[in-house]
């Protein structure tokens, strides 16, 4: 049986010590992340002596301490995106994601898997570590040693016998499940367009659809991107898998299931958003096929046959057969993803009301692979970057800003599947966001060619353009982003 | 392999465990416990899905069976740290010894309620007895019910529980006609600038091409900076995450349904094609019973409005749809539909609330009237039924020709309720229906219309209420007699008349006959003195006409109506009366008769 630590699919792990009350440590776990980032942040901005800095430390020592005293143990450990508090899986909230992403980025700076804090622990030991992070963070140590390494020895020179740390996990065992994650995220990537397509083949041919199935696979989706969300964004990238529709769709579920997850909505409501998202388009099962797959542009009456899928997307939700219950969130949904947040764009609205949420969002979301990608009828797809650069300071696109950024938030400087040059003439794919949210122009990047213009088979070559060399310099520095066809690069290969 | 436990008390159940160490495992060591534990388990956890189906949770035997198998886990969880089972077609194993085998594939059978949806593997950790153990059999006791078209399945439904202390693996058996995500089949790095087959021209042309991007670049804006960047972009201020919040709070308060009616409204208006309008209506149309299943009254009243406003704002709408429009509000009144509706409004454990009631109602048209008038004195919550009087108000208001056909329909459950409605409205078009009613062979019925026709009061009713004078039934022409007599109507002289100087004086008890008596002095005037002083003194006697004393009383209580001198004088004569009944009313009258 695998490690009972270690989170699986489609079943999250939450184990409590012995008669420990769940809620009352789940709690404490959140302020004791929320006191460790502003101890943190505190010794950051302002020098040890200031008041703030101090209160930010007794607070630290003060959660440490609760949560000893009702555990009598107390350890931070980082698996995959999630963070753990004495076992206990601790739930992204609005109101926390920051100091979860800055802890997060600090452990995997350092490589840290665990931080055990002992009984006995003093308010000096909480100072050193800090300030160890805080000063070392971005340095390479000296000697070839590993971060963890010369942390862990700092750490001992300075008397923090209360502090215990263990690498994070490396190894074979890491390899093969970041590969068996992979391939889960293909899976529920193929599952995705399998099922939109019967869906969405269902829907013009008016068969009943497998309400199970559309379920099953959001679910899954949701699954993915609580637990694997680097992989299953990077196939958002795959062109050409199946028709542009069904793809597109489970993109859209992929990007609006992340940003909801940034936004901190709890699991049923990623669901509830995901299935939206996934039928955002149904209503193009209904928009003839020589216009939906024409090559070239749409003329005037094409235009308007192809803007009438939101609404007829309403009636075909409306009708679906197979659903007991109409999907009335998805109604709205489909109805609102073109509409801009003033209820301009189309269909047009009549009666007064507000533009639902998810509908804001999944419009952000639809708005970014519509742009990014090559369709029948948009030959050129443009660059992630500059589709974020325009869906940001361009007020008549009429998006709503917060989601915007949740979705900048989300992608970082250079997206997923951007294609990158670098100041060492290598070319690359942008493979996610550095987990470290201060390097937010340093993504992970799959090397694709070399200096000399060789090329680095997928997967590539992975990179963290935040590593230094032993002078302290950047190894690399991306320069340009490029399209991937001046290279012959397919830059869904790197993902698959 | 299992993780033997290391110690640590336990509450436990009496379990059979053989004597002698525990069997080898797959590993050829010995296991952490014997698989009778995990089969006593398992046995429970069966027992306790048979109950949970068969009883409610306030039920003892629901409730013992949850406690036994919380128990039951005990021993388990003193044996080891968490317990993996594989899941076999009809069978469950726990370190290759079947722990459980059922009986052939029914939904019984729990292995193969696990394994048909495809798990296969499942782990129990220690704390799923406790908050997770009602959640886990209600769900696998609901699987048990789903059928193949359901939209949900075991797996659907276990992960909408998020549980903590059970996972399970599971193989996708759903998944048909997924292609498998594969690299495209295009040679990487191909440049259009150099021949494909020179591999060497082709690294040269990429290289090249990398060099210039760069060089250009370096040169125009050297490399990226951070501060470049709007680092505020990243992450979500205060005020952005409050407004984060109010929108989620937002999207899930919000009236689903009500929205995306709202919708189609809107389509229908905008859209003027008529085959989409069409569709439209088909949908609207489909409706109602779905809404009503659901309770939502509020949109099906919201649905005959908005058919109102359809059918004057659509542009070129066609005359078959506007009928269809129109018709909305017709269907949802027909008798039938509107008694479905109270019926289940009787019956609601919660009835909706009273005002989406009042809005439905509000829109209906007169044919609602009857099943509404019938159900009125069923219905015990008050709210409701003063909403629902209001609602029959407007609509015999609005459509006072139903209330007259239900006063002509004598088999209605609905006529005593159009009867009151009538009275109450005091409806002088229903005089006529009133009094058929009036004929009805239910005293009831013809007591209640009489008192109706006494509300209304005009001419009419007075004279359709003079018929119940001869009814047979006391109450009814004890009502007709005194509102007719408070009344002077003179077109009851006649009947009046008959009743006191006929026969028919002696044969009514007192109160019938007194009331006969006033309603004669208050009719006939100074013209009833005279008969009335002949009855006073019709004492006995030689040759003289004789009346009982209680007649002569009720003689005298009329004559006292009169004040005139005649009477007055016949009352001082009688005053020494040998009956005493006739000397108390004379004494009475004189004091009523005072100036």
């Amino acid at each position: 049986m695998s490690d009972e630590k270690r989170p699986a699919s489609r079943a999250s792990v939450a184990i409590t010590s012995a008669g420990g009350d769940e809620s009352a440590l789940r709690h404490a776990g959140r302020t004791l992340l929320l006191h460790l980032h502003g101890a943190q942040r505190a010794l950051k901005l302002y020098p040890l002596e200031n008041a703030t800095t101090q209160r930010a430390l007794d607070d630290l020592q003060q959660s440490a301490t609760a949560v000893l005293e009702a555990e009598q143990e107390l350890e931070i450990r980082v698996m995959g995106e999630f963070l753990f508090v004495n076992s206990l899986r601790l739930r992204l909230e609005l109101d926390n994601y920051a100091a979860f992403s800055a802890v997060l980025g600090v452990f995997r700076e350092f490589g840290i898997g665990a931080l055990r804090v002992d009984e006995g622990i003093a308010r000096r030991e909480w100072q050193l570590l800090l300030s160890l992070f805080v000063g070392q963070t971005g340095k390479v140590p000296a000697g070839g040693q590993s971060k963890f390494d010369d942390l862990r020895a700092r750490l001992e020179a300075g008397g923090a016998q209360h502090l215990v740390l263990e690498p994070e996990q490396e190894g074979q065992d890491f390899v093969e499940d970041a590969e068996a994650a992979k391939q889960a995220a293909k899976r529920t990537y193929s599952q995705g367009v399998a099922v939109t397509k019967e869906v969405m083949t269902g829907a013009r041919m008016g068969r009943a659809v497998s309400v199970k199935k559309m379920k099953r696979a959001v679910q899954a989706i949701v699954d993915q991107v609580l637990s694997n969300e680097t992989s299953i964004m990077g196939l958002t990238t795959i062109r050409d898998y199946d028709e542009y529709t069904f793809t597109h769709s489970v993109n859209v579920c992929i990007f609006s299931v992340a940003i909801g997850k940034k936004l901190g909505l709890q699991k049923k409501a990623l669901y509830d958003l995901g299935l939206a998202a996934l039928l955002h388009d149904i209503g193009k099962a209904r928009v003839p096929l020589e216009v939906l797959n024409k090559k070239g542009g749409l003329d005037e009456e094409e235009w308007k046959v192809m803007q009438a899928h939101p609404w007829l997307g309403v009636l075909t939700l409306f009708g679906l057969k197979g659903y007991g219950e109409v999907p009335y969130r998805s109604v709205i949904v489909a109805a609102e993803h073109h509409m801009k947040t003033d209820l301009t764009g189309y269909p047009r609205v009549i009666r007064p009301r507000e533009q639902g949420t998810f509908s804001r969002l999944v419009s952000v979301a639809d708005g970014y692979d519509a742009a990014t990608t090559r369709r029948s009828y948009q030959t050129v797809p443009i660059a992630p970057d500059k589709v974020l650069k325009e869906m940001w300071e361009n007020p008549r696109r009429g998006y709503d800003r917060v989601m915007v950024k949740a979705l900048i938030n989300l992608l970082g400087i250079y997206p997923v599947g951007t294609c990158v040059v670098l100041d060492t003439f290598e070319v690359g794919v942008v493979a996610g966001a550095n987990p470290d949210p201060t390097f937010i122009n340093r993504p992970l990047v799959r090397l694709a060619l070399d200096p000399h213009g060789g090329v680095l088979l997928p997967p590539g070559q992975l990179v963290d353009l935040a590593e230094q060399d032993g002078t302290g310099q950047y190894k690399r520095t991306i320069v340009k982003v490029t399209t991937p066809d001046r290279y012959g690069l397919t830059v869904g290969d790197y993902f698959v | 392999m299992t993780e033997p436990r290391d110690s640590g008390p336990r509450a436990t159940t009496a379990v059979r465990i053989p004597a002698g160490p525990p069997p080898d495992g797959p590993d050829g060591a010995p296991l952490p416990m014997h698989p009778q534990v995990v089969e006593e388990l398992l046995r429970t956890l069966v027992k306790a899905l048979r109950a949970i189906q068969m009883y409610l949770p306030n039920n003892p035997i629901y409730q013992r069976a949850v406690e036994t198998t919380r128990a039951a886990f005990g021993p388990v969880w003193d044996g080891v740290t968490q317990l993996p089972l594989t899941v076999q077609e009809s069978s469950l194993v726990w370190e290759g010894q079947t722990v459980f085998a059922g009986d052939g594939k029914g939904s019984d059978n729990v292995a193969w309620l696990l394994y048909k949806d495809g798990i296969r593997n499942l782990l129990l950790r220690p704390g799923v007895e406790d908050e997770e153990l009602v959640p886990m059999l209600e769900v696998l006791n609901k699987a048990r019910a789903l059928s193949g078209d359901a939209e949900d399945d075991l797996l659907t439904l276990l992960w909408e529980q998020d549980f903590q202390f059970l996972q399970y693996q599971f193989v996708e058996v759903l998944q048909e006609g997924a292609v498998p995500v594969a690299a495209s089949a295009g040679t990487p790095g191909l440049v259009a600038s150099a021949p494909a087959e020179d591999l060497e021209a082709q690294r040269d042309a990429r290289q090249q091409a990398v060099r210039e991007e760069a060089e250009e670049e370096v040169q125009r804006s050297g490399v990226v900076k951070l501060e470049d960047f709007d680092s505020t972009l990243y992450f979500l201020d205060e005020n952005e995450v409050a407004y984060i919040k109010e929108r989620i709070d937002h999207e899930y308060s919000q009236d689903l349904r009500a929205n995306a009616m709202a919708i189609l409204y809107d389509l229908f208006e905008t859209q003027v094609d008529q085959a989409v309008r069409g569709e439209i209506l088909d949908i609207l149309e489909s409706f109602p019973p779905y809404l009503m299943a659901a309770g939502d009254l509020r949109a099906v009243a919201e649905m005959l409005r908005e058919a109102k406003v359809l059918v004057l704002r659509a542009r070129n709408l066609e005359g078959e749809q506007r009928d269809r429009l129109e018709r909305f509000s017709a269907v949802l009144s027909e008798p039938a539909v509107v008694q479905e509706m109270l019926q289940a409004l009787e019956e609601a454990a919660a009835p909706p609330p009273e005002a989406d009631l009042a809005e439905l109602f509000r829109e209906l048209q007169g044919t609602a009237l009857e099943p509404v008038l019938a159900a009125l004195p069923r219905i015990t919550r008050p709210g409701i039924r003063e909403m629902l009087e209001r609602v029959v108000t407007r609509l015999a208001d609005s459509y006072p020709a139903e209330v007259h056909r239900i006063l002509g329909s004598p088999e209605s459950d609905a006529l005593t309720g159009a009867v009151a409605l009538a009275g109450r409205l005091k409806m002088q078009s229903a005089v006529a229906g009133l009094g058929q009613s009036l004929q009805h062979p239910d005293p009831g019925i013809r007591l209640a219309s009489a008192q109706a026709l006494g509300a209304i009061a005009s001419p009419g009713a007075q004279q359709a209420l003079e018929k119940a004078l001869g009814d047979d039934d006391r109450e009814v022409r004890l009502f007709a007699v005194r509102v007719l007599g408070e009344r002077g109507y003179r077109g009851a002289l006649k009947a009046v008349e008959a009743m006191v100087l006929g026969k028919g004086a002696e044969t009514a008890d007192l109160t019938e006959r007194q009331a006969f008596f006033e309603a004669y002095a208050r009719i006939a005037g100074a013209q009833a003195v005279a008969p009335l002083v002949e009855i006073l003194n019709a004492g006995g006697g030689l040759f003289k006409k004789k009346a009982s004393p209680e007649t002569r009383a009720c003689a005298a209580m009329a004559l006292a109506r009169l004040k005139a001198p005649e009477a007055r004088a016949a009352l001082n004569g009688a005053a020494n009366d040998k009956e005493v009944v006739v000397r108390n009313a004379v004494a009475r009258a004189l004091r009523e008769a005072a100036p």
